[in-house]
């Protein structure tokens, strides 16, 4: 058996589970992803989120999907948003709901949900269409998703930047064009938003070290997806951070697929 | 932001208080809607010379991100990532009195995190 630059557990993990020592670190592979959006889509249904698992036709292929209604959040002015978080208490009620689930089985509008959206609450409501979609080349979950307004007008590229969460907007003035595009949906081929995979791996992989090292499992899309969601208003209620369980075999070598030598098992 | 004097060496609580607070209340009734977090940096990221801070309920996680981000003097271009339990990320919105209830132990709630240049 060769040496590996392992620490023992590791190893053991490896073995115990039948792991390829080839599969990379913090990526996952199509069939993790789509074990892990199963897991995730039975605690969606339990809550009502709204989330659907789409296939493309002739196809093994699929996606997550929900819609969703919020407003828009144009901040034109900086230091108003720091001053209004400045004067943040336990009960704002100027803090607007940046997005709202639907609840409802048929995949169309509720009304009911219009009501629900905040008093004071300024701006336009705005229909959002969440995509999450396996990357071959990166080997993570993308989000894609569209924006439009209730009467079917869509948000520009420029809309979409101007609402992203506040939390997140400094880094992404400085770097728009590596954050969020838009570009063809890989399965429908219609022009989407999308939030750049490039870097997925480099906040996921504080969480897969830590995993790898308590030999603690995560589910990769429910992690993944509470950094990512709540940059473009996709709230992922907190129950999904506990509820939702893990997919066996989940946790990965801390080793680049380049670096890794095959090793006979 | 209003700071407790620290020495070099030593790892004291702090406040994470706001600009407009100019006066810290210590009595019964305040130390109850205040959280104990501590802090822990993830990889290369700085450590906060002060790990442990005592910080409103209501208070959101973007607004501790702020905090932190200015505590490591960070730049325009980088974004920092913040973690429960070392498994998923708290919504920016999220109060942490809330993560605290939930997510809490020794009465603290411990929270990594991680700056990056990544985005995507």
């Amino acid at each position: 058996m060769e040496e590996e630059e392992e620490a023992v557990p590791v190893r053991t993990l490896l073995a115990n589970r039948h792991i390829s020592p080839e599969m990379s670190s913090c990526f996952l592979d199509e069939e993790k992803f789509r074990q892990c959006c199963q897991l995730f889509l039975e605690h969606s249904d339990s809550l009502s989120d709204g989330w659907r698992w789409e296939s493309v036709k002739d196809s093994h292929e699929g996606y997550l999907r929900k819609t969703a209604l919020g407003t828009s959040r144009r901040r034109s002015n900086p230091d108003q948003i720091s001053e209004r978080e400045q004067q943040q208490t336990s009960s704002d009620p100027h803090q607007e709901k940046t997005s709202l689930s639907l609840q409802n089985n048929n995949d169309g509008i509720d009304d009911g949900a219009l009501c629900c959206l905040r008093e004071g609450s300024s701006g336009v409501v705005i229909q959002y269409e969440y995509h999450i979609l396996y990357s071959n080349s990166y080997q993570t979950p993308v989000l894609y998703f569209r924006a439009s307004t209730l009467d079917g007008k869509s948000l520009s590229l420029e809309d979409v930047w101007d609402s992203v969460h506040s939390n997140y907007r400094q880094r992404l003035q400085n770097g728009p064009w590596d954050t969020i595009t838009q570009q063809e949906h890989p399965l429908l081929g219609q022009s989407f938003f999308v939030l750049h995979p490039c870097r997925t791996e480099e906040f996921m992989r504080p969480v897969m070290q830590a995993a790898l090292e308590a030999d603690r499992q995560v589910n990769y899309v429910v992690t993944w997806l509470s950094v990512v969601g709540p940059v473009v208003g996709l709230d992922v209620p907190l129950s999904y951070c506990t509820q939702v369980p893990a997919v066996p075999h989940c946790t990965f070598n801390s080793l680049h697929p380049a670096a890794v030598e095959t090793s006979p098992d | 932001m209003s700071e407790n004097a620290e020495s070099p060496t030593e790892t004291q609580k702090g406040d994470v208080t706001t600009p407009q607070q100019t006066t810290e209340e210590s009595g019964t009734a305040d130390e109850k809607k205040k959280i104990d977090v501590l802090l822990k940096a993830v990889g290369d990221t700085p450590i906060m010379k002060t790990k442990k801070w005592s910080v409103e309920k209501g208070r959101t996680v973007q607004s501790l991100s702020q905090f932190i981000a200015r505590f490591l003097k960070m730049e325009p271009n980088e974004q920092l990532f913040i973690y429960v339990n070392q498994s998923f990320s708290p919504s920016p919105d999220q109060e942490v009195g809330v993560l605290f209830e939930c997510f809490g132990s020794d009465g603290k709630l411990v929270l990594h995190y991680c700056k990056s240049q990544a985005w995507g």
